[in-house]
């Protein structure tokens, strides 16, 4: 058995790692997430994590020895966010193309500038076309467990991907709760043989060009390309299968069930729902039991998985009711609405039925999404039923006047 | 008669005893007598008694005996390449020995006439006799090309430009380090000639992996880092450009050199993005012509000097660090010894100075010459640097370096110099071998004295 502990989010994410025994480590600082670097490098300092660390001048360089020691066979970890992401970006974005079963922690923040070291979503969102796995938490508990999951995820041979781990800056990063530590040798169990680098390799022992040139206006290069791409795409859709496999396991294993794509929060019978992600999901719980009190009926629909995106599982509860209102901790430049909203939108469209959806967007640079904002949220969605539709974004910490 | 492949003798001093067994056996095999005097060959010794060469025939391409010789008797044999002599036609005049820089032909005191050596028909009677080795029977280009004999792990028939010295570099440079060995090349002209291969094609019979132009050195970081983990040594290299080593690459091979990350990091320097068409790069040098250093009535090429990579790689403590040029290849092969050594506890860095035929200008078959006169004056300095000793050590000294205008005047990217750029050049080459000067021993001593072979 276990054992409890009471943390924060970042220190559960160290945990989550140290248990899940990486061969390799790589850190560098960065507001909200430096308290992981920090654990990270004391649990390595005391012996918890036995793995090499590397502690290097830079994202950038964060990644690339991890993806050095991931295609020589490691079992690789690092965290990240905000701006340190943004640096990090050029080998981000060739991690999963390689196929390199990475797992890191963004622990999100907003964007500068104005120069912000708060928290919001706005650099996950930033990165979601890159390639890699995106699951959002909600509880420092889910982030301990999530982690663990993450690598049997990655290294399954139908995905081979990286994951990111994503938990909220400020609220989970900072955020103190109890927490259940999982026995160390349940968890080998339960994550089995590492299997990281059969497909890619940079072994003396089976010499291969590693990423050679591809592509080209002829010959056979473009269409090798886009066998690569589809590859990719393949694994994504595998991920949709193996993610909730993972979590039924673990839940069979530790008894603890997360939603594993999204997860239903008093739908049964909702005439609306509203959509969240991340941390803010639990005031928005609470708002929809004092609504539902009222006499409201709201149920909540929550993303765990936003990439590969749970479309038939989001398609089949959206279904279910004839209004939706998505709540973003980031914003889609362009389109004046939030990232999670556009991807309900696009979900929509698969729906026998068009349904008004409403776009929020609450909790930048560090604000508070209360469950009186998700009061706010839940009533502006309920009048939608009755065809009253803001033309607009509702701006849940915006300046008085937008309110 | 060039180039035919003739067959010469070696001679290895180092595996001579002196025992002169063949000297005995080519007697014996001409005269029927075991008498020194009889013998074709004869092994020279120094005053210490250490045997030091052979006077022998070397059956050279262009005989100077033979053409010296007044009557016809001496002549190269085309299908043999043997230097053939006619007894029946000499006069005995001797002026062939005096022409022979070898001590090939030998005055025969019982004939009143010269004998030399004529391969005992293909198979040498002194090879045959020695038992140390010291006498090997080879094609004269692999005389002195030990390293022929490695395996090449480059394949034929790669999309390198025409006398390009990334090819040569990456030939000799793989065969030398061999197939244990993971091999970086970030965008650049190594990757470009085809190293990392086109649409799942590969060039190299290694491990080769395509970083970013960014993260060469990080990348090898932690694939070594994670081989000394599970116990398994397999040499790091990174073959990058001057663009991903000096530019934007230098970030992670600084924090890489910092930490001592175990690697060879061997940067091709061809002064600029040579793949991408001709660009300056932080190693472009002063008053060089890129296409974004340009020539025109306002701009006259590039206005700042290169970047001194080689001494800031020195400053980052690696464990070794050296200059190069493949003008002078067996100094390059001993620094590449070195670096294998030293990547064994740190980081080793080697800087090749690597002419471009292509994108500076110059004629392919000059490729070597230029790279000669860069070293011959001073513009490119043969060093090397050793952690142990904490100082500079020249290779080759350069004693009375040429002025700079032999090299630049070799180089179409310099054409457009004037007299003050090149005046400017000759100074700033000057300061830098001041510069370098004070990190050899007998400069930080505080020694006024000048470093001993290095030209002021």
């Amino acid at each position: 058995m276990g054992k409890i502990i009471v943390c924060d989010g970042n220190e559960a994410a160290a945990w989550g790692v140290a248990l899940a025994r990486p061969d390799m480590v790589a850190v560098y600082p960065i507001t909200p997430q430096s308290s992981l670097a920090e654990y990270i490098s004391q649990f390595v300092a005391d012996g918890i994590i036995k793995a090499d660390l590397m502690d290097v001048e830079g994202e950038h360089s964060v990644l690339s020895v991890l993806q050095g020691a991931c295609l020589a066979g490691a079992r690789t970890f690092t965290a990240s966010c905000g701006q340190g992401l943004a640096f990090m970006f050029e080998p981000y974005f060739r991690t999963p193309p390689l196929r390199l079963p990475i797992v890191m922690s963004i622990v999100t923040r907003d964007g500068i500038t104005p120069q912000c070291v708060w928290g919001g979503q706005q650099d996950a969102m930033t990165v979601r076309e890159a390639g890699w796995i995106h699951m959002f938490c909600e509880t420092c508990q889910e982030v301990l467990d999530t982690v663990i999951m993450a690598y049997k995820i990655a290294e399954d041979r139908g995905i081979m991907l990286p994951v990111n781990v994503n938990h909220d800056g400020n609220y989970l990063s900072y955020g103190v709760e109890r927490v259940e530590l999982p026995d160390h040798e349940e968890v080998d169990a339960f994550l089995g043989e590492k299997n990281i680098n059969w497909h890619v390799a940079l072994d003396p022992e089976r010499p291969m060009g590693v990423d050679p040139l591809t592509g080209g206006a002829g010959g056979e290069g473009p269409a090798l390309f886009v066998r690569y791409r589809k590859g990719l795409c393949k694994a994504m859709q595998n991920a949709l299968e193996v993610i909730p496999a993972v979590h039924r396991e673990w839940g069979e294993r530790f008894g603890r069930f997360h939603a594993p794509l999204i997860e239903e929060y008093r739908i049964d019978g909702a005439e609306y729902a509203i959509v969240t992600i991340g941390s803010m999901t639990g005031a928005g719980k609470d708002a929809v039991d004092l609504a539902r009190e009222k006499g409201e009926r709201v149920g909540l629909i929550k993303i765990k998985t936003f990439r590969p995106f749970p479309l038939a599982a989001l398609c089949s509860v959206l279904s279910k009711v004839k209004a939706v209102g998505v709540v973003d901790r980031s914003v889609s430049f362009g389109w004046n609405a939030g990232p999670v909203f556009q991807e309900i939108l696009s979900a929509l469209y698969h729906l026998e039925k068009r349904i008004p959806a409403l776009s929020f967007i609450g909790g930048l640079a560090g604000a508070d999404i209360t469950v009186d904002h998700f009061m706010r949220v839940i009533e502006t969605t309920g009048k939608a039923l009755k065809g009253e539709v803001p033309s607009d974004t509702v701006w849940l910490n915006g300046p008085e006047e937008n309110r | 008669m060039t180039g035919n492949g003739y067959r010469t003798i070696a001679f290895y001093p180092d595996r001579c005893d002196g025992c002169n067994l063949c000297v005995e056996a080519c007697a014996e095999h001409h005269a029927g007598s075991k008498e020194a005097v009889h013998s074709r060959i004869r092994v020279c010794g120094d005053e210490e008694g250490r045997y030091t060469g052979i006077a022998l025939c070397r059956q050279c391409s262009m005989p100077r005996c033979a053409m010296n010789c007044p009557a016809g008797a001496l002549s190269k044999d085309p299908e043999t390449g043997v230097v053939c002599w006619d007894e029946e036609k000499c006069v005995g005049c001797l002026l062939c020995t005096l022409t022979c820089p070898y001590g090939g032909i030998v005055f025969n005191a019982a004939s009143g006439r010269v004998m030399k050596c004529d391969f005992c028909g293909g198979r040498p009677a002194c090879v045959e006799a020695c038992t140390r080795g010291a006498l090997e029977l080879k094609r004269g280009a692999d005389l002195y090309n030990a390293w022929g004999d490695l395996e090449d792990l480059v394949v034929p028939g790669i999309s390198a430009c025409l006398g390009c010295n990334s090819e040569l570099l990456l030939r000799h440079t793989l065969r030398r380090i061999g197939p244990n060995v993971v091999l970086a090349t970030p965008p650049g002209c190594i990757a470009g000639v085809g190293a990392v291969g086109v649409n799942g094609k590969t060039a190299v019979k290694t491990p080769v992996f395509h970083p970013l132009l960014t993260n060469t050195a990080s990348m090898l970081a932690g694939a070594r880092r994670y081989y000394n983990r599970i116990g398994r040594d397999v040499t790091m290299l990174a073959l990058g450009g001057d663009g991903g080593t000096a530019d934007v690459g230098f970030q992670s091979l600084s924090g890489a050199a910092e930490r001592g990350e175990q690697m060879i990091y061997i940067c091709v320097d061809n002064e600029g993005y040579m793949n991408t068409g001709v660009q300056r790069s932080g190693t472009t040098p002063f008053g060089a012509w890129t296409s974004t250093t340009p020539v025109g009535s306002v701009l006259r090429g590039k206005t700042r000097e290169a970047k001194p990579l080689p001494l800031l790689m020195v400053m980052h403590n690696c464990e070794y660090v050296a200059t190069a040029c493949t003008a002078f290849m067996e100094d390059y092969y001993e620094k590449l010894e070195k670096a294998i050594e030293a990547s064994k506890k740190g980081m080793a860095y080697i800087h090749v100075f690597s002419p471009c035929p292509t994108g500076w200008r110059f004629p392919p078959g000059k490729l070597i010459e230029a790279g000669r006169k860069a070293v011959q004056t001073n513009i490119v300095p043969l060093w090397e640097f050793e952690l142990k000793t904490g100082r500079i050590r020249f290779t080759y000294p350069v004693d009375d370096p040429l002025p700079v205008q032999e090299y630049l005047s070799l180089i179409g990217k310099f054409r457009h110099l004037d007299e003050e750029q090149i005046r400017l050049i000759q100074e700033q080459t000057e300061r830098k071998i001041q510069i370098l000067k004070a990190f050899t021993k007998e400069g930080r001593d505080g020694d006024e004295t000048r470093v001993e072979g290095v030209g002021s």
